[in-house]
Order: C-alpha cells, then sequence, then structure tokens
C-alpha cells in the first residue's frame, strides 16, 4: 500500500499539467491551430461542451473533443460542473486521505484544519528559522537573472 | 474626568458583550483608549503591522511547522521576494515559509511572512503558478486585508489603542486580544471581495515579475477540478469563494489585455528540482 502511494504520488507530481482532465466550455469557443487568437478556427465548441484537456501554454489550453482538437483560451473552460467520475487529478486526491474516498490517512500526513488554526500555541522556535531562509533583494534578483525572468511595466486592473 | 471617561467606556463594553477580558484586561484597555483619543485616526504604524504579523506567524507555526527542507525553503523565498519587489511595498521583511502539511493552502500575514503547504506546491507545475500563488497572498497584505479583519473581530481600534504601545512586551493584552482574533480571522477567511482583489492584482504582479500572467487561473483550474469534499481542501475552500467563481472575476478582467507575456523559458527545470526533493 505504501509503495502504491508513493508511485502515486511520484505520477502525481510528474504528470502533464491538466493531463487528462475533463472541462466544458463556458461560451462558444472557437478551436484553433495554434495556440493564439489569429491562428486559423478549425471548428466551434457550443456552451457547455465536454473536452478533454491535453496542456496548458499560457493562456491557452491544447483539448481534444467530438467536435475536433486543438486549442482553446483557459478561461473559457472550467472544470468542477464537468466531473462526473474520478478524474486523474481528483482520484489522486483521494490517495491516503480521510473523506469522501473513505481511505485511511496515511500516517504521517497531516492536514491543517480551522480547528488547528484556531487552538494552535504560538511556535517561537519555529518562527526563528525563517529568517534563516529567508533571502535578500540581491539575492532575489539574481535568482530571476539566472532564470532569465525580466520585469515589466504592468498597470492594476479595474475591477468589473 | 479621564477616570470617569475609561469606566463609561468599560461599562459599555461590558454591556455590548466583550468576551473573554478580565476586569484588570479591560481596565488597561480603558486608559489606553482614553489615552489614545488624539491618536485615533493614525494609521497603524509599519513596526506594529509587523508585530502583529510575526505573532500570527507564530500561531500559524504551531498549527504546522516548517518543512524540513531547505532547498525548498530558499526556491520559494527566492521566487517570493523577487515577486515582492514588483510591489508598491519592496521593503518590508518578506520572508517565505513552506509549511510541513498535506493540506492546499496559503496564508499571508501582515508585515510580509507568508505560508504555502507542502501539499499545495507539490500540487503546482511551474514557477508561474507559485509566483501567481505567492502574489495572491502578498496583496493581503499589501493591502492590510488581515489587519482590517481582525480588527473588527476583535472590536479593537488598532491605530488608536495600539498607537505608541511596545508591543513587543510580554503579556501585552492588547497584543493577545488582537492574535486571538486573528486566530478566528484565519480559522473563518476573509471577505470574498478581499478575495478577488487579490487575485485580480496578484496576477498584475506576478506579470510584472516577468511569470506567465495564466500561473494563478491555472491554480484555480486546478483546485476547480479537484473533489471540493477532500479534506486536503476543507480549510482553503472554506475560507475562499469556489475557484469556478475567482475564475470567472480573472475570466473578466483578463480578456486579451495578458495575450502579450510570453511563458518563462528557464525557471522549470528548477522548480522541478525543488519540489522533486520534497518528501
Ligand atoms: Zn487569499
Amino acid at each position: 500500500m505504501k509503495k502504491l502511494m508513493v508511485l502515486l504520488l511520484l505520477s502525481c507530481i510528474t504528470l502533464p499539467a491538466w493531463a487528462d482532465s475533463i472541462g466544458y466550455t463556458v461560451r462558444n469557443t472557437e478551436i484553433k491551430a495554434k495556440p493564439f487568437s489569429d491562428a486559423a478556427t478549425l471548428a466551434t465548441l457550443p456552451e457547455k461542451a465536454s473536452v478533454t484537456i491535453v496542456q496548458r501554454m499560457g493562456g491557452w489550453v491544447r483539448i481534444s473533443s467530438s467536435t475536433g482538437n486543438g486549442w482553446v483560451k483557459m478561461l473559457n473552460l472550467r472544470s468542477s460542473s464537468a466531473r462526473t467520475g474520478d478524474s486523474g487529478l481528483q482520484s489522486l486526491f483521494n490517495v491516503g486521505r480521510t473523506g469522501s474516498s473513505g481511505i485511511t490517512v496515511a500516517t504521517g500526513v497531516r492536514g491543517l484544519s480551522s480547528e488547528d488554526v484556531q487552538n494552535a500555541s504560538p511556535n517561537p522556535v519555529e518562527f526563528a528559522k525563517l529568517k534563516n531562509y529567508a533571502v535578500n533583494q540581491n539575492q532575489a534578483s539574481q535568482f530571476a537573472q539566472s532564470g532569465k525572468l525580466k520585469s515589466y511595466a504592468v498597470e492594476f486592473v479595474a475591477a468589473q | 474626568m479621564a477616570h470617569y471617561k475609561i469606566l463609561i467606556i468599560a461599562a459599555s463594553l461590558t454591556l455590548s458583550g466583550c468576551a473573554g477580558m478580565d476586569a484588570q484586561q479591560l481596565m488597561q484597555l480603558g486608559s489606553n483608549m482614553a489615552g489614545k483619543v488624539v491618536a485615533a485616526n493614525k494609521p497603524v504604524s509599519e513596526a506594529e503591522e509587523i508585530q502583529i504579523g510575526h505573532g500570527i506567524a507564530s500561531n500559524l507555526l504551531g498549527a504546522a511547522p516548517l518543512s524540513t527542507n531547505q532547498r525548498a525553503q530558499s526556491y520559494v523565498n527566492n521566487v517570493g521576494r523577487w515577486v515582492s519587489l514588483h510591489t508598491e511595498r519592496p521593503n518590508l521583511p518578506w520572508q517565505f515559509g513552506v509549511l510541513e502539511s498535506a493540506d492546499l493552502n496559503a496564508f499571508a500575514t501582515p508585515g510580509g511572512t507568508i505560508f504555502i503547504t507542502k501539499g499545495l506546491l507539490q500540487h503546482l507545475k511551474t514557477e508561474s503558478e507559485l509566483a501567481g500563488v505567492l502574489a495572491h497572498e502578498m496583496v493581503h497584505v499589501l493591502s492590510k486585508h488581515h489587519l482590517a479583519a481582525l480588527q473588527k473581530a476583535a472590536n479593537l481600534n488598532i491605530a488608536g489603542d495600539f498607537a505608541g504601545q511596545a508591543l513587543n512586551t510580554q503579556n501585552n493584552p492588547l497584543l493577545d486580544k488582537a492574535l486571538q482574533a486573528g486566530k478566528e480571522v484565519y480559522a473563518r477567511g476573509l471577505d470574498k471581495d478581499d478575495e478577488f482583489e487579490a487575485d485580480r492584482k496578484g496576477i498584475v504582479i506576478a506579470t510584472r515579475s516577468g511569470y506567465d500572467p495564466f500561473g494563478l487561473p491555472a491554480v484555480l483550474q486546478m483546485l476547480d477540478s479537484a473533489n471540493a469534499q477532500d479534506s486536503s481542501l476543507a480549510l482553503m475552500f472554506k475560507t475562499h469563494p469556489a475557484p469556478a467563481a475567482r475564475l470567472s472575476l480573472l475570466d473578466k478582467i483578463m480578456a486579451n489585455n495578458f495575450d502579450g507575456y510570453a511563458s518563462p523559458t528557464q525557471t522549470d527545470a528548477r522548480f522541478n528540482a525543488a519540489v522533486a526533493t520534497l518528501k
């Protein structure tokens, strides 16, 4: 059982984003040949169409569906109401956890419930460790540079 | 005259059901209030904000300790500190911690201490997703959402009551009261408008930092596809609007405004390496 769990957890980490998860469209949605707005439109999905999500790239996800395969805008999709059975992620979520699955929680797996938060006593020893892990602005900038991250000027968007 | 006022304040507090305070604390509160009338509109100082936040952070660490994985801890600190440089408060003492918990959650405390659980970190796919989560939490700090909420919960005028107090003294009843209120606030959650604001501004802060603007929406999609009944999501779902509602808001405000930003290409290896070391 423990081995199985480890395997499942590992597979969870190495799964490609959105592997085999199911989504549905919240509006008419064009399926594009490439993840760009001006790419060729291959077909149009109606609202509430079910799709299988294969991969994400920026604001786009690659899908397969009975209407066709290609790229659609990620925010045209939701997942919650689309669930009919165990999606890959969902069943992985249930492994080793108490809850709807009824599977016994693995020993040593620690939750963080609202009761835990309310009944907590201060832990100054742990708190003191935080500053050992903290980094300064220079270190953070070097880290960004090594990841080839660039800064952009972007204004906040007004609430709608 | 001053004492007369204190008694009236004390009496009205008692009448309005000010629970959990003994007479001595009440008198202390009363004398503080009387002394701070002038300061009532003074904003909470940054030092006070940080002090309260440290108390709350210590309490959260009492609920779940830090992961002992130093690599993951410094990785999250690097990402978070870089993102923090793109906020309007880059000089706060920002620090980040990975909590040893299988739950999926993240917490911000006043003054810039931010936590993410190991469980959530392990369910993220990219550094951009992590940046999105941390940027969301940073907005709670920037907008002082928790400070306002615990002030309301404790029925305290933090600015007035705390002004000029040495908060670092032991057995400070006002600080105790604020921290007790803090526990309630973290168990119950913020107003949903605070959460929407954190999403709305969080995507912009992550984008400024060079990350994929769709990192946070991708995390919300992951949460939306998860089983809402799972116990590892209980506190997160209790304290936040449903992921689908948060996605709908981002859907409206993002429109085509964020299509021009490419995803970083050089961060996947270090993300995978840091997260893979978490057991
Ligand atoms: Zn939040």
